[in-house]
């Protein structure tokens, strides 16, 4: 983390442990709450899924969330988070035309609001689909601003902001604003299970470190070499009864 | 350029009528698509049928659909000079103003796509090279230019044969690679994409470029039509053969590439590529796209175009034409769309949208896409200016008039030119 004295400057991780996740969406209505989010915006979401299946599995008996896969007895059910992957060797970045979403030292993969021209083809590469365009004018659930609330800069470049612009592409921040100052992403802290950890893989003593290193930390879509820093502990236990 | 039309000794013999009531409806439309785009600047692309998951739609494939057209005419300038094909090079000129024209038309289908249009700039201040958007409004600029100077030594040409004689062939030799440069980095602009296995075919590039050739070649032989129904010109029986001799090729060649690319996928069956495949055969929601590539914009004119009797229709060739455009259409609406109504991960509930409808979700798992009247009226109002540059381009600089050299008869000019130079 960023108030640790280390030499080498930091590489933050997101690791989701999907054997804590019940699928309970705190994380995605946190991040709505925390970045002030309009309606209909969702920077993270939880995906129903069945354990250990890749994402680019058959497609699924329900449209809707919650409903387990199998036959009765044999059913399965697991969950994965999943907002932007702030991959290492983004496709987003690369086809950027103007530079606007780029990718920090740290691995944080942002976009500059200011410099968007809003031609959606980071969108359109995107593998993880966790990006959101500004269609119209936003509307926001009434209360006025909540969560940050106010902008934020990073290497001049204007990465949040609670009024959105329109015509410009958003997505998560890993909370830009708030692990600059050492804190932690508001969906980690917002995690009711503890599911999701993060930190610094710079540093070996971190539970990220070792979580990745040793604990069979697995990114989304590891065949399209995007690298992402985000990686998921697969589900491990079984639900007890099933053969 | 005023000089140089003036100075083409057969524009006596051919007084245009003015045509006020065309020119005023064209207006209208182009009115109406520039309303459509104020309306559009004013309340977002919400205007729009797209949302997150299908977030490109109409103006981007028929961004792609008006590349390809543009091909057409400089491929066919530039062949009929690099391979001799002296039956073409009378349609030189008139080509290479559609290509021109429809490369216009194209560049201009970005701006309304754009969520932040007045931020433009920003791609010559901060360009990624990286980026095939770029590279692609880099060729753009370059094909639109070349065209337009091709136009002009062609115009020049048809004054002093024996002066532009050579720099019409050195064109020639650098406009088929500016060509197949074109469309190939607008097809890069899907089909590097890893995220979706649907572009991501090596398949995208070549197809792009045969299909250019196919629908190019259809348009411009359409305007020869129009201009031998209106302009009184004659088109010998030789350009008839040839244009609809590249049509037929071209036409087996885009359905053999799209053909193998189905076989590929329904072969290897791997999840992902069927469920896209899935969407657009027979059974799926957008099937009438693969019957309208394959049987409206396939069988069909490829019956009108080979089989003898159909083939002697009056209207045979301009019919095969309208329909081998309607199909390459569809090829590009399969192309784009299905690319993004194919779930990207096949797990509820899906994709954000990114607006808030009270009566549904905020989700969605497939796909969906239905263009607003904005996008239409856009697309209407820029078609409208591709029809008012070439009438006007066709006018003023007389690009279906034989050179002087070749005669008054544009015939007689053809045949004299294959006898001949």
């Amino acid at each position: 983390m960023a108030a640790k004295k280390t030499s080498v400057p930091p590489h933050h991780v997101m690791v989701i442990d999907t054997n804590r996740c019940v699928g309970c969406w705190t994380c995605a209505v946190a991040c709505k709450q925390i970045n002030n989010e309009p309606l209909g915006y969702w920077w993270n979401r939880v995906l129903t899924t069945a354990p250990n299946q890749s994402t680019t599995a058959k497609p699924p008996a329900s449209y809707n969330i919650d409903v387990p896969s199998g036959t009765y007895p044999d059913l399965e059910l697991a969950y994965l988070p999943v907002a932007c992957q702030h991959c290492n060797d983004a496709p987003c970045v690369k086809v950027c035309p103007v530079q606007a979403t780029f990718r920090r030292d740290d691995g944080t993969v942002l976009i500059d609001f200011n410099r968007c021209i809003g031609c959606r083809y980071c969108m359109a590469a995107c593998p993880y689909g966790v990006r959101i365009f500004n269609w119209g004018d936003a509307s926001y659930a009434p209360g006025g601003v909540i969560g940050y609330g106010k902008e934020y800069w990073t290497e001049d470049r204007l990465v949040f902001t609670p009024e959105r612009p329109k015509g410009v592409v958003e997505k998560c921040t890993f909370c830009v604003e708030r692990i600059d100052v050492g804190e932690l992403p508001f969906c980690v802290e917002a995690c009711p299970l503890g599911a999701r950890i993060f930190g610094d893989l710079n540093d070996p003593d971190s539970q990220v470190s070792e979580l990745v290193n040793d604990g069979g930390g697995e990114q989304l879509h590891p065949e399209l070499g995007t690298n992402p820093n985000v990686y998921y502990l697969p589900v491990a236990r079984r639900v007890p009864g099933e053969s | 350029m005023a000089t140089t039309t003036a100075a083409i000794p057969v524009r006596s013999t051919r007084a245009y009528r003015p045509i006020w009531g065309w020119y005023g409806a064209l207006v209208l439309l182009m009115a109406w698509g520039l309303a459509a785009w104020i309306y559009e600047l004013k309340y977002g692309l919400a205007a729009t049928g797209m949302r997150d998951v299908v977030s490109w739609g109409m103006y981007i494939f028929t961004f792609a659909f008006f590349i390809g057209l543009s091909a057409g005419g400089l491929i066919m300038a530039s062949s009929a000079e690099v391979f001799g094909i002296k039956a073409l090079k009378p349609l030189s000129r008139l080509g290479v103003l559609s290509a021109a024209a429809c490369v216009t038309v194209a560049a201009l289908m970005i701006i309304p796509d754009l969520g932040q249009p007045f931020r433009v700039i920003n791609i010559f201040i901060h360009p990624n090279w990286t980026s095939p958007l770029i590279w692609d409004i880099l060729i753009i600029t370059v094909y639109f230019l070349f065209s337009v100077l091709d136009l002009y030594v062609l115009q020049r040409h048809a004054i002093e044969p024996s002066r532009w004689r050579k720099r019409i062939r050195v064109l020639a030799y650098v406009g088929l690679p500016t060509a197949v440069l074109l469309h190939s980095i607008t097809a890069w602009i899907f089909g590097l994409q890893i995220a979706r296995s649907w572009w991501n075919t090596s398949l995208m590039a070549p197809l792009f470029v045969v299909s250019a050739i196919l629908s190019g070649t259809a348009l411009v032989t359409l305007l020869a039509l129009c201009a031998q129904r209106w302009g009184k010109v004659e088109l010998s029986e030789d350009t008839r053969r040839w244009l609809r001799g590249f049509i037929i090729v071209s036409l087996f060649v885009d359905l053999f590439f799209v053909g193998a690319d189905y076989i590929t996928v329904l072969w290897g069956n791997v999840p992902a590529d069927r469920s896209a495949l899935n969407l657009v055969m027979p059974g799926g929601p957008w099937a009438w796209l693969f019957w309208v590539e394959w049987i409206v914009g396939g069988v069909i004119p490829l019956a009108f175009l080979l089989i003898p009797r159909l083939k002697k229709m009056p209207g045979a060739l301009g019919l095969a034409s309208v329909l081998v455009i309607i199909g390459v259409y569809a090829f590009r609406i399969e192309l784009v769309v299905i690319g993004f109504v194919n779930p990207l991960t096949q797990y509820p509930p899906g994709n954000a949208l990114g607006t808030y409808n009270a009566q549904t979700t905020s989700f969605e798992f497939i796909g969906r896409y239905h263009p607003t009247w904005v996008e239409y009226g856009i697309i209407i109002g820029l078609v409208a200016l591709f029809a008012t540059l070439v009438t006007i381009g066709y006018r003023s600089l007389h690009v279906m008039e034989p050179s002087p050299a070749g005669g008054q008869h544009h015939q007689r000019a053809a045949v004299e030119r294959k006898a001949g130079s």
